[in-house]
């Protein structure tokens, strides 16, 4: 129903007024000859009100001649009819077409890039994709149908190492970077290079399974970082002046320790916000700022927060326009006093942090020690040991360092 | 002679709708059968009312007169009334008619 209605209202259609005593027989008639008819609604006992398309009504003349009913146009509606109105209005045209080349010119630049990173966020920073790909030429503003996004993937590939894989793809006027960390893989000695396996790290022995070598700890002992503990030379039986070199592979897992250490604060700085916040607009234009006039702030402590929105036509359509608001929030220092209990597991928690960042990855955490202690300026410290059971062997060519 | 000849005449018609019964008779009989659509074979209307406000007339042969509370419709089964307040034509084709308004009545004429 909607349908047919917008349909109508699109192919234009008119309201007339039948008048005359010989209602029915005109509908008849209009019927007969499909003439399609709606919303007939009866005004008085000798006319009526009727709809119908523009094409019918120009077949209408002889039906009214032989119902002899005289028939009157009301109202004409639908957009043939309000284009027809604004037909004579040139600047209005001409500010349509203008209104129409200028969004084209305007989506047909590059406004925004977007780097998405995929895993290992600290490894690869935003900032130096961005600083990288206006190194090649591109940054916003650029047209983008002269980017290459296959050739542009490929350079910032082979200019960051550390990326393993980047994808671009344009999307409206937005360019869009997805990139993903690389693995580097480990540096192997070859198969039949002649080696020894050292310690890694400090640690206690725990388990050694040795498929190639002579092992010179055993379970239990304690080992320094650097000391051998398979060796690749292997003297030969019932000649002790020969020997023969071969590759040791042997998995050594052994206990470390790791340990870290945070004062506990009884008394801590707490930000108080005041609510007063000052607020400054700036318009963007292009990459510019232009700032509005606004009273400037006398907060002695702010955090200052800024949000950005652009102009955009659905989600991928960014325009360069914009406003970017700047808003200082002011704040008041505040020490608050804790009690002990709840200062120690604050200082435990953050402790806990701070020795996760040195436990390397595939270490099995098997104890955790919380313990206080006294500094030397007689302030209490919380110490968080970890003791974990990790692979510490690494493979070292014989005779190399 | 003139006489015989009226009576052949009129015993001609009885005949040819005594045929036409016998068709119509047949057709019916037919669409139950083959469980086709009556209104199809048989030239006859089809209304569908909806709630009291909106009925659909299809197959329909003219409108016989509109007014705004009483709408009379030829069909194949004779004269049809429709009463009720605010009648409107909502659409109007050569197969269908659309009729709005509150209806309260649906009279059979013959």
């Amino acid at each position: 129903m909607l349908f047919i209605r917008l349909w109508n209202y699109i192919r234009g259609y008119v309201i007339i007024l039948v008048e005359g005593f010989f209602l029915e027989k005109f509908i008849n008639i209009c019927a007969h000859r499909q003439i399609f008819l709606w919303d007939a609604i009866r005004k008085s006992s000798s006319s009526m009100t009727l709809k119908m398309s523009v094409k019918g009504f120009k077949l209408i003349r002889p039906v009214a001649r032989k119902s002899r009913c005289k028939v009157k146009i009301v109202k004409k509606k639908g957009i043939p009819f309000v284009l027809a109105k604004y037909r004579k209005r040139v600047s209005f045209w001409v500010g349509l077409f203008l209104f129409c080349i200028i969004l084209l010119l305007l989506c047909s630049f590059i406004w925004v890039i977007e780097v998405d990173i995929k895993g290992g966020q600290d490894d690869i920073q935003e900032q130096d994709i961005i600083q990288k790909l206006e190194d090649i030429g591109i940054k916003p503003g650029v047209l983008k149908y002269s980017i290459d996004t296959q050739q542009a993937a490929n350079e910032l590939l082979l200019s960051m190492d550390q990326l393993g894989w980047v994808g671009i793809h344009i999307k409206g006027t937005k360019f869009k970077v997805e990139a993903s960390k690389r693995t580097v893989p480990p540096v192997l000695l070859d198969r039949y290079t002649p080696c020894d396996i050292v310690a890694a790290k400090d640690g206690v022995i725990s388990s050694l399974v040795v498929k190639e070598g002579l092992e010179k700890v055993k379970p239990g002992d304690t080992v320094q970082k650097g000391q051998l503990l398979i060796s690749g030379i292997i003297p030969v039986k019932n000649n002790p002046d020969e020997y023969r070199q071969v590759h040791a592979i042997a998995e050594v897992k052994a206990r470390t320790w790791y340990e870290s250490r945070v004062p506990v604060a009884v008394d801590v700085l707490q930000k108080v916000f005041t609510r007063r916040v000052n607020e400054r607009y700036y318009v963007i234009v292009f990459n510019k700022l232009i700032p509005l006039p606004a009273r400037s702030s006398s907060f002695e402590q702010k955090d200052v927060v800024y949000v950005t929105r652009k102009l955009e036509i659905l989600k991928d359509m960014v325009l360069p326009f914009g406003y970017m608001k700047k808003q200082e929030i002011e704040y008041v220092n505040n020490y608050i006093v804790l009690d002990l209990e709840e200062a120690r597991s604050r200082a435990v928690e953050q402790a806990k942090e701070e020795v996760m960042k040195y436990v390397p990855e595939g270490a099995k955490i098997i104890k955790t020690n919380i313990a206080f202690d006294k500094n030397e300026n007689n302030n209490e410290v919380a110490i968080v040991t970890l003791e974990c059971e990790e692979e510490i062997g690494i493979q070292k060519k014989i005779g190399g360092n | 002679m003139s006489l015989s000849r009226e009576r052949m005449m009129t015993k001609m018609k009885r005949k040819q709708k005594q045929n036409e019964k016998q068709t119509k008779d047949i057709k019916n009989k037919l669409a139950e059968l083959l469980d086709i659509p009556k209104e199809v074979v048989l030239n006859i209307p089809k209304f569908t009312i909806i709630g009291n406000n909106d009925m659909i007339i299809e197959n329909y042969k003219g409108i016989i007169e509109y007014d705004t509370s009483k709408i009379r419709i030829n069909t194949g089964v004779g004269v049809v009334k429709v009463c009720g307040a605010k009648l409107v034509l909502k659409e109007i084709t050569s197969e269908d008619l659309l009729i709005k308004g509150q209806i309260s009545g649906v009279e059979f004429l013959r």
